[in-house]
């Protein structure tokens, strides 16, 4: 632990301050500034609303299918969170607890896809769900999604495995066990805190994106959160404090949830990157 | 343990049929694409290594290299900033400060809200008529600083690198943070009992042993930088600012592969082209990042 004087913590505790507030003023100026009029807005921008109007939310919310927005990624990302997860525990757990000719090969094949940044194959994408006809689909996006956060699922879920000893599985193998009910009862049990590392990273990432959907939908009833808002900022540039609510709408519950379930995010997303 | 064919099949086919589909057979595609010209639609015209000779010599090569001169320009901020600040927020939080953990919670808060999303709002907080940005510099009698942040050509690039950096540093501090933190308290200890200061600390202690993460967070801040998109499209639109002063490889790509307004080069082909040139960049080092962390695995 480091340690400091009476005067290195005070300097500490402003400069940790004043950053903390660089974060923290802006949530509260889009919070507060979605429920001011135009004039307010203008004339005392940083003030506390004289009223708190929400009818720039109820606008905001109708004009650009924010709960349209809402529903779908809600749909593509738990779906997508489910596949994956699915997938990436099976292949993972034959990868780490069985011998067979290509596992070493498999395994690097996979890993290929953890260096190499699928949005740059966007067009092949964008045309093979075409030839599909799974453009403007949620179901094009599931596929997508499902293939990209496949790679690292299976490098997390393969550590976790691995760390399974082999003995156990044996052990079951003894005792007439199958290989499904190994995975199914041992295994999947086991390794629950990296299913759900797998689960926050994956649902985080298909529900912040916005290249994709940008890319592959067109269809207003088909667009995820980020594009539904993005729709919304294109036409409406005026109304400011339209648009206030609309970034407040689509901010709330993300960082609701986060707050709540912080420990679990910040373990879930930083566990993502480095490990 | 062994294993019948069948079940290998039955566990592995699901996860690499959907992989191979949309990530492998999609990457490999893009290379065989930007060998040709294409409109999207009507017929694909072969013109071998046209695309790319357009690219880096022809009329195209200005604007390519234009955005490619703004990627390594945000990588290079980007770097210094997240990692320089990163370290020093990540030390200090590394003492035993009251609400240290209240910190990190609000420190990794922007993390959790898209991309998209924060160039927007900071699209509202910059805008020069009404932006928070100028109302506050007035506040506080800087009314000289005050400016059009992202139509100004000299601080248009910067401006969305800077809030870049608001978006992501709680993330570089939190990953620090564990690596200072997973350093032996002896090593601290002793050097605390031998008389050293603070700043020795830092840099003979702390900053040596988390030198291996620095080097995994750089290969993730250059794959990252040479993929911007989301916040200069939010920030300054497909064109990039004023006269391109924003543009990057992504905004390039996507204005060539889906045009835009105004802009000349309308081809998927050569869109493809400028993915290749991004991923022959990007390449070489997303690969050692892979190896780095395999390694890393392997030592545990």
């Amino acid at each position: 632990m480091v340690r400091f004087t009476k005067t290195g913590k005070f300097l500490s505790y402003v400069f940790l301050t004043i950053y903390a507030l660089i974060i923290v003023v802006p949530f509260a100026m889009i919070v507060l500034n979605s429920f001011k009029s135009m004039r307010e807005l203008f004339m005392k921008p940083f003030s506390l609303p004289s009223t708190f109007r929400f009818d720039n939310f109820v606008k905001a919310w109708k004009f650009a299918n924010i709960g349209t927005g809402y529903r779908n990624s809600l749909i593509v990302a738990s779906v997508t969170v489910l596949i994956v997860i699915l997938l990436a525990s099976m292949f993972a757990y034959m990868i780490s607890k069985y011998d067979f000719s290509f596992r070493g090969v498999m395994f690097l094949y996979t890993m290929l896809g953890l260096a190499l940044p699928a949005r740059l194959a966007v067009i092949p994408i964008f045309v093979l769900l075409r030839n599909l006809n799974l453009t403007n689909s949620l179901a094009g996006l599931v596929l997508v999604y499902s293939s990209v956060n496949l790679p690292f699922s299976i490098f997390i879920l393969k550590n976790f495995i691995d760390a399974v000893p082999n003995e156990l599985c044996e052990a079951a193998r003894m005792d007439g066990a199958g290989v499904g009910y190994i995975y199914y009862k041992l295994i999947l049990p086991l390794v629950k805190p990296a299913l759900s590392i797998v689960a926050i990273v994956t649902f985080v990432n298909v529900w912040n994106d916005f290249f994709f959907p940008l890319i592959l939908i067109n269809d207003r009833s088909k667009a995820t959160i980020t594009l539904a808002v993005s729709i919304f900022f294109g036409e409406y540039s005026i109304q400011w404090p339209l648009l206030f609510a609309g970034l407040t709408l689509s901010i709330a519950p993300t960082v609701i949830l986060f707050l709540i379930f912080s420990r679990f995010f910040i373990a879930g997303m930083t566990q993502g990157a480095i490990k | 343990m062994k294993v019948r064919t069948k079940y290998v099949l039955l566990f592995t086919l699901p996860a690499l049929i959907l992989y191979s589909l949309f990530v492998v057979y999609p990457l490999l595609d893009s290379l065989a694409l930007s060998f040709y010209s294409w409109k999207g639609v009507g017929p694909k015209i072969f013109v071998g290594l046209k695309n790319f000779r357009e690219m880096l010599f022809g009329n195209f090569s200005k604007e390519v290299f234009n955005a490619f001169f703004h990627n390594v320009y945000f990588f290079s901020l980007a770097t210094v900033l997240e990692l320089g600040l990163g370290f020093l927020i990540a030390f200090l939080l590394a003492s035993k400060l009251k609400g240290a953990k209240l910190f990190r919670t609000v420190v990794y808060m922007p993390n959790m809200i898209p991309l998209v999303i924060v160039g927007f709002m900071w699209n509202l907080f910059l805008n020069p008529q009404i932006g928070l940005v100028n109302s506050f510099l007035k506040l506080v009698g800087l009314k000289a600083l005050a400016r059009p942040w992202l139509g100004d050509p000299s601080t248009a690039l910067t401006s969305i690198i800077l809030v870049n950096v608001w978006r992501h540093l709680g993330f570089y501090v939190l990953v620090i943070l564990a690596a200072i933190l997973n350093i032996p308290p002896d090593l601290i200890e002793a050097a605390y009992i031998d008389g050293a200061s603070n700043w020795k600390i830092a840099s003979r202690i702390v900053f040596p042993m988390v030198l291996p993460t620095f080097r995994t967070l750089l290969i993730l801040l250059f794959i990252g930088s040479f993929n911007v998109f989301d916040m200069v499209y939010a920030m300054t639109g497909v064109q990039a600012g004023p006269f391109r002063k924003t543009d990057v490889l992504g905004t390039v790509f996507y204005r060539t592969a889906f045009g835009g307004l105004g802009s000349a080069y309308v081809d998927m082909g050569l869109g493809t082209a400028v993915t290749v040139f991004i991923f022959t960049i990007v390449m070489p080092l997303s690969v050692l990042y892979v190896f780095l962390i395999e390694r890393r695995e392997r030592s545990w």
